[in-house]
């Protein structure tokens, strides 16, 4: 072999080794590059994500101080979505008791995390207005499911894999599945107001701790927001309530008689005292005929606006009922015959009706679960409860009201006081929680009987007054006095 | 006035609910959302234990009347057991006594549904 040759031979290896090296260097240099690319990709796009977030943040709060609490945790949740590419959310408001839970928003076709799908989703006419309405009606127990775990501990959950997972339940239905899961609690001032809860990435990867820590800035942002508005909330209910109970009370007040009949040889006095929360007590008096004076007093079980318009309805009904018809039941049983078919389930009306011959003085009297009326015996100066059997109106059945009512008859003598109350007067109570009661409510009575139907409201208004002081009253208070002169 | 806690027995097909406090318009939701969900349950067999009851308001009571129609709708029932004197002047007066099942013991009233 000439030296040439060898030099040859020995280059040849040598220039072929740097070839494949410096190839195997670009290759790696290139392949480092593109990681480098993606890399530097997934950094724009979360720096995205985080301009987005900061900028859908600012969008949340542009204008919460006067939206109201449902528009805001809409708003709130298309972001949270927004921000976590989730395919459907949910927020979990915490309820005035404290431990329970209710959706107030949910986006998407948010799966229930806790109870069933099964009823009625086949005929549902929208399956996600079939959904969304069973997650917003079905309460979560603090503590109970996924959501409840969050409200109670105020920690967050990420589930990536939630198909494996216990703790997430498991549909057949492909819409409703559950790939992968995030919760987080909405806190104001360390305490938790909610629950905010996403499923399901739209591009089918699974959540990760960058988007937990994502929504719980959000939910932390928004849960100040969220706290103001429920509070706003309550703050417009009571400002309903408060409206709702004025027009209760004009009602009331337009029901009642706005003078006391004047009869022969009898002295009649009434008054009513409306509670701050409207109780629904009436009273009144009606033309029978010339020889026959209707006294009727009755209280509505129900407050409010309903109250007042049953009451407004019963008015009517005894108005029409009442002439010509000297019999306080028959009166009675007709009206309940009316009110059935009109009264809600549960309302009812305790009415006392009597009719009074002026020229014999005879009272029949009929009682459909109200108070027992009072007798003061003018001549022997003694009491007795007028007792006459009867169920209060519009709550059972027809016969068996009809059944239970009787009439009770007396025959009233010069002298003689009859008093009729509403349950205000002897339940109401002073600043200790005493009741008033029935002892010291006939007492008052028993004092003043002798001087007249007017002298007895009086006295019971003055010492009612002294006894309760300036606690205010949960119910009306409605009296009526009628005394046989002498 | 104080809250009402509400102890649930169980006892084959009946339930009995004991009732220990007051039932007014603040307290009684607590007790209609145990009815409801007996209800939901399709349990219409209860028995309201009434003897630590201190006060019922009367709506409270007409509101167990709705709920008594209802379970009877089902061939089931409310019934109450052990009123205090005062409870059950109240429920007299209102004449329920004569729409609601009531009884002195809850013997009485289980032997009643049997």
């Amino acid at each position: 072999m000439t030296p040439g040759l060898i030099h040859a031979l020995g280059v040849v290896p040598l220039s072929w080794g740097l070839v494949v090296l410096s190839l195997l260097f670009l290759a790696i240099l290139f392949a480092r590059m593109r990681q480098l690319q993606r890399e530097r990709d997934i950094l724009l796009q979360e720096k995205d994500v985080i301009f987005g977030f900061v900028h859908d943040v600012g969008e949340v709060f542009v204008d919460a101080d006067h939206i109201d609490l449902d528009h805001l945790l809409k708003r709130v949740l298309f972001y949270a979505q927004r921000t976590t590419h989730a395919g459907a959310g949910a927020i979990y408001l915490l309820e005035p008791d404290g431990e329970s839970l209710r959706a107030r928003a949910a986006a998407g076709i948010f799966p229930p995390l806790v109870g069933e799908v099964e009823s009625g989703l086949e005929h549902a006419l929208s399956k996600s207005q079939h959904v969304e309405t069973l997650i917003k009606t079905r309460v979560v127990s603090k503590g109970e499911g996924l959501i409840g775990a969050v409200a109670d501990f105020g920690a967050p959950i990420l589930i990536e894999d939630a198909e494996p997972d216990p703790r997430v339940p498991h549909y057949d239905e492909d819409f409703l599945k559950i790939k992968t899961l995030l919760l987080v609690p909405m806190r104001f001032h360390q305490k938790t107001i909610g629950v905010m809860c996403v499923v399901n990435r739209v591009d089918g990867k699974p959540f990760i701790l960058s988007d937990l820590n994502l929504l719980q800035s959000l939910a932390d942002q928004a849960s100040v927001s969220v706290h103001y508005a429920g509070f706003r909330e309550t703050l417009d209910e009571k400002k309903r309530i408060d409206h709702d109970l004025s027009v209760a009370r004009r009602i009331q007040t337009a029901l009642l008689p706005k003078e006391i009949p004047r009869v022969d040889s009898v002295e009649l006095a009434a008054f009513n005292y409306p509670a701050l929360e409207i109780g629904g007590d009436y009273y009144d008096f009606v033309h029978v005929d010339d020889t026959h004076l209707g006294i009727a007093i009755a209280d509505v079980s129900g407050k409010g606006i309903g109250g007042a318009i049953m009451m407004s309805v019963c008015r009517s009904i005894l108005r029409a009922q009442a002439p010509g018809n000297l019999s306080p039941a028959q009166v009675l049983k007709s009206l309940n015959r009316v009110v059935c078919q009109d009264i809600t389930e549960d309302m009812f009306v305790c009415m006392l009706y009597m009719i009074l011959n002026t020229s014999t003085r005879e009272l029949v009297v009929a009682r459909a679960g109200h108070e027992r009326p009072i007798l003061s015996s003018g001549e022997r100066g003694d009491f007795t409860i007028i007792n006459s059997p009867g169920i209060a109106i519009g709550i059972s059945e027809i016969e068996t009201f009809e059944s239970a009512l009787e009439e009770a008859t007396l025959q009233l003598r010069p002298g003689d006081v009859v008093v009729a109350y509403t349950d205000g007067i002897t339940e109401a109570m002073n600043a200790q929680n005493e009741e008033w009661g029935i002892e010291n409510f006939l007492d008052a009575v028993r004092v003043a009987a002798e001087e007249g139907a007017n002298s007895v409201l009086n006295n019971v208004r003055q010492r009612l007054t002294r006894f309760v002081g300036n606690r205010a009253q949960y119910d009306d208070m409605t009296l009526l006095a009628l005394r046989v002169m002498r | 006035m104080r809250e009402c806690v509400i102890t649930r027995e169980q006892k084959d097909h009946l339930d009995i609910l004991h009732l220990d406090g007051s039932l007014d318009a603040y307290s009684f939701p607590k007790l209609e959302s145990a009815l409801n969900e007996l209800r939901e349950t399709k349990r219409h067999h209860v028995i309201l234990d009434c003897a630590s009851l201190d006060y019922i308001s009367s709506a409270a009571l007409g509101a167990l009347i709705g709920f008594a129609r209802r379970s009877r709708e089902q061939k089931g029932d409310l019934k109450l057991a052990r009123l205090s004197p005062k409870i059950f002047n109240i429920v007299e007066l209102l004449g329920f006594h004569k729409i609601l099942d009531i009884f002195s013991d809850i013997d009485q009233a289980i032997r009643k549904f049997a």
